[in-house]
């Protein structure tokens, strides 16, 4: 127990002692959450979206549809006819065309279901992120209302308005996220460095345990992912108001967990690397796509289809997706079981690989 | 004499290469012994096996009383290690190095007098990586002895040093030695072999081709003294051979030593001959012969090519 605090202050003494590994771990991801923040800033009350409705129905429940949208603070609607609408969209006038099509009160009422088409332009991020779940939002209460003996329009504005509107919410979780992943791949690389210099050699020859080491930067990492989500989840709330909404609990569960599959997959890496020269390229092939295809800073409904499968694939869409549900509640793309297996299936296949092909010399 | 280190009938091959093929020696109680032969020779993959970081291939060794093969987590906790290549910690400090090593160990040496042993209280602050080769050598000097070992393993513990480097490493040693610990270290430097080590193994090609104190070694070989000069031109051998007094020749690279066991005489048959044949003989000196004229005489080659 004493060799693990020993070995436990060593590392936090090296670590401390680098200058290049606090930047990336606390300044970086802060850096980004400012640059990004500065970028999509505006508080909700700014937020404001050109939305066009079209309704070519004169039921009343069209007419009340209209109502429900209006109420939306972040829209500013305009009523018009299709094509002068459509044109604005393209003009760039209108964020989205929301269409309530002819026939629409009447399949209501006959209890058979029907459409409502939205067009929005996909290059603008914020439409896709931010929009399309207000609309479906929108749209799914006025259905539940409909099929319920509720009052015919029940809005829950509370959600609606206090949450899932700015870009930045959406994307602290996101560089959280993206900040554990590199926290933990490269948190390989002083090993390397270590095996290089025989370092590993020369402890290899004292009875200490392996298992002991090991461990010990394993609890130093995951202490070093604590303080690091610490400081983004409090410079993203004191700058820009970006909430804490979920259990801190889950939190905490999923930032060690994420913290933990990276580690594993930083070290089966490793594996495949003579020295710090070529363990660092690695690292970065590894990382950038994860970055790029796990919805961080891009939407996945952006992406070309043929790339879902390698955005289904990786650990990072899972993880980023929990981390946005817990701290923003954002509309989810798995539920936390679905994120929770994937995640741990990952760590078990990178844990055993790394136990199997991990070099000690 | 109680042995500490035992060795029998060692063998370790990579691939190919048979790098120890039945090596057998002993190390006794308060003794420096060394292993001296060429880089290759298989001194430092005997080392590393004895210490318990690496496997044989078959043979027996003990440390200690200790069974490495079974026990080496055993055998680590009671001997101190010194490997060839020495980095440590760049960004740790003298004696926060010497404070994580001790941890390892059940039992440990007072850090402050270690450091004093080795000369490096003035940079007991100092990060690892700013520390001179010398004082790096002498740090992980320290850190074989942390755990207060019977038995210390030292490879190439003055390699790449200045000489003033070196001899206060030959200090450390010696005071260590006199502490009534036993030292086992590789080296390819004949000066040090013959300096400091109370045995010496000759080593080359995996193999021990001679262990006895290195000035009995130098004594059962020869009898003659040596006589190294330059000839402007090559002789044969046997031109040489026979001057009077000469006993061995050895020729390299334009360089000639002659052993003699009648100095005065050889010395100035040869100028004579000089003289005679009109070539030029040069850098002549006499001095006694050395571990190195052993190894030459052994296996017909210098130590260091």
């Amino acid at each position: 127990m004493k060799t693990f605090r020993v070995l436990l202050m060593a590392n936090a003494k090296q670590f401390v002692r680098e200058r290049a590994a606090l930047f990336w771990t606390f300044v970086f991801p802060i850096f980004f959450i400012l640059i990004f923040g500065a970028v999509f800033s505006g508080s909700m009350e700014d937020v404001n979206f050109e939305v066009g409705l079209v309704i070519e129905d004169d039921s009343s429940l069209a007419q009340n549809m209209s109502v429900a949208l209006e109420q939306i603070p972040a829209f500013t609607l305009t009523i018009g006819d299709r094509d002068t609408e459509m044109q604005a969209l393209r003009d760039g006038d209108r964020r989205a065309v929301i269409i309530v099509n002819a026939g629409f009160g009447e399949s209501i009422t006959q209890g058979q279901p029907t459409d409502i088409d939205v067009y929005y332009d996909p290059t603008q991020t914020s439409s896709v992120q931010i929009l399309l779940p207000i609309i479906q939002k929108v749209i799914d209460n006025f259905d539940r209302a409909l099929s319920g003996t509720a009052p015919l329009i029940y809005l829950n504005e509370e959600t609606l308005q206090s949450r899932n509107l700015r870009a930045i919410d959406y994307l602290v979780p996101g560089i959280l996220a993206m900040a554990l992943m590199q926290l933990g791949l490269f948190a390989v690389a002083p090993i390397v460095v270590d095996r290089e210099n025989k370092v590993l050699k020369r402890l290899g020859a004292t009875p200490l345990k392996r298992s002991t080491m090991i461990s010990s930067t394993v609890v130093f990492n995951l202490i070093v992912a604590v303080i690091q989500a610490a400081l983004i989840i409090l410079i993203a709330r004191l700058v820009f108001d970006v909430p804490m909404l979920g259990n801190w609990f889950y939190l905490a569960g999923f930032i060690l967990l994420g913290t933990l599959t990276f580690l594993a997959m930083g070290y089966m890496l490793s594996a495949f690397a003579r020295n710090e020269q070529t363990l660092m390229p690695l690292l970065m092939i590894v990382q950038f796509p994860m970055m790029f295809l796990s919805g961080i800073f891009f939407p996945l409904e952006m992406m070309p289809g043929f790339m879902r499968p390698i955005m289904d694939a990786i650990p990072l869409t899972y993880l980023a997706d929990s981390l946005r549900q817990i701290m923003v509640e954002s509309a989810p793309l798995h539920s936390h079981l679905v994120n929770l297996g994937v995640l741990g299936a990952w760590f078990a296949v990178c844990l055993i690989l790394a136990v199997r092909f991990f070099k000690w010399e | 004499m109680k042995a500490v280190v035992k060795v029998d009938h060692l063998r370790k091959s990579y691939k190919d290469i048979k790098a120890v093929s039945d090596i057998s020696f002993r190390v006794y109680e308060g003794e420096i012994f060394g292993m001296l032969g060429p880089n290759g020779a298989g001194k430092t993959t005997t080392m590393e096996i004895v210490e318990g970081i690496r496997k044989a291939d078959s043979g027996r060794v003990s440390v200690l009383g200790i069974d490495v093969r079974k026990n080496p987590r055993q055998v680590k906790s009671n001997i101190g290690v010194q490997l060839q290549t020495t980095s440590l910690y760049p960004r740790l400090t003298v004696s926060e190095v010497m404070a994580l090593f001790a941890s390892f160990y059940p039992r440990s040496a007072s850090i402050s007098r270690l450091i004093k042993l080795v000369d490096l209280e003035d940079s007991r602050k100092k990060r690892c990586k700013n520390l001179s080769g010398g004082q790096q050598q002498r740090l992980s000097i320290a850190l074989a002895l942390v755990n207060n070992p019977k038995v210390i393993f030292l490879d190439e513990p003055t390699s790449g040093l200045d000489p003033q480097s070196r001899h206060n490493i030959w200090g450390i040693i010696e005071y260590v030695r006199g502490k009534g610990k036993s030292v086992f270290i590789t080296t390819h430097y004949m000066e040090e072999a013959q300096r400091l080590c109370d045995r010496v193994a000759i080593v080359d090609h995996g193999k021990i081709i001679a262990t006895d104190a290195p000035d009995k070694l130098v004594s059962q070989h020869f009898q003659e003294e040596a006589i190294e000069f330059e000839l402007s031109q090559k002789l044969d051998d046997d031109d040489l051979r026979a001057v009077s007094g000469v006993t061995n020749v050895v020729q390299e690279n334009g360089k000639v030593i002659v052993y003699s066991n009648a100095v005065p005489v050889t010395v100035s048959a040869l100028l004579d001959m000089a003289k005679q044949r009109g070539f030029e003989l040069t850098n002549l000196y006499v001095r006694r012969a050395t571990l190195e004229d052993v190894f030459l005489k052994l296996t017909g080659r210098r130590i260091r090519e």
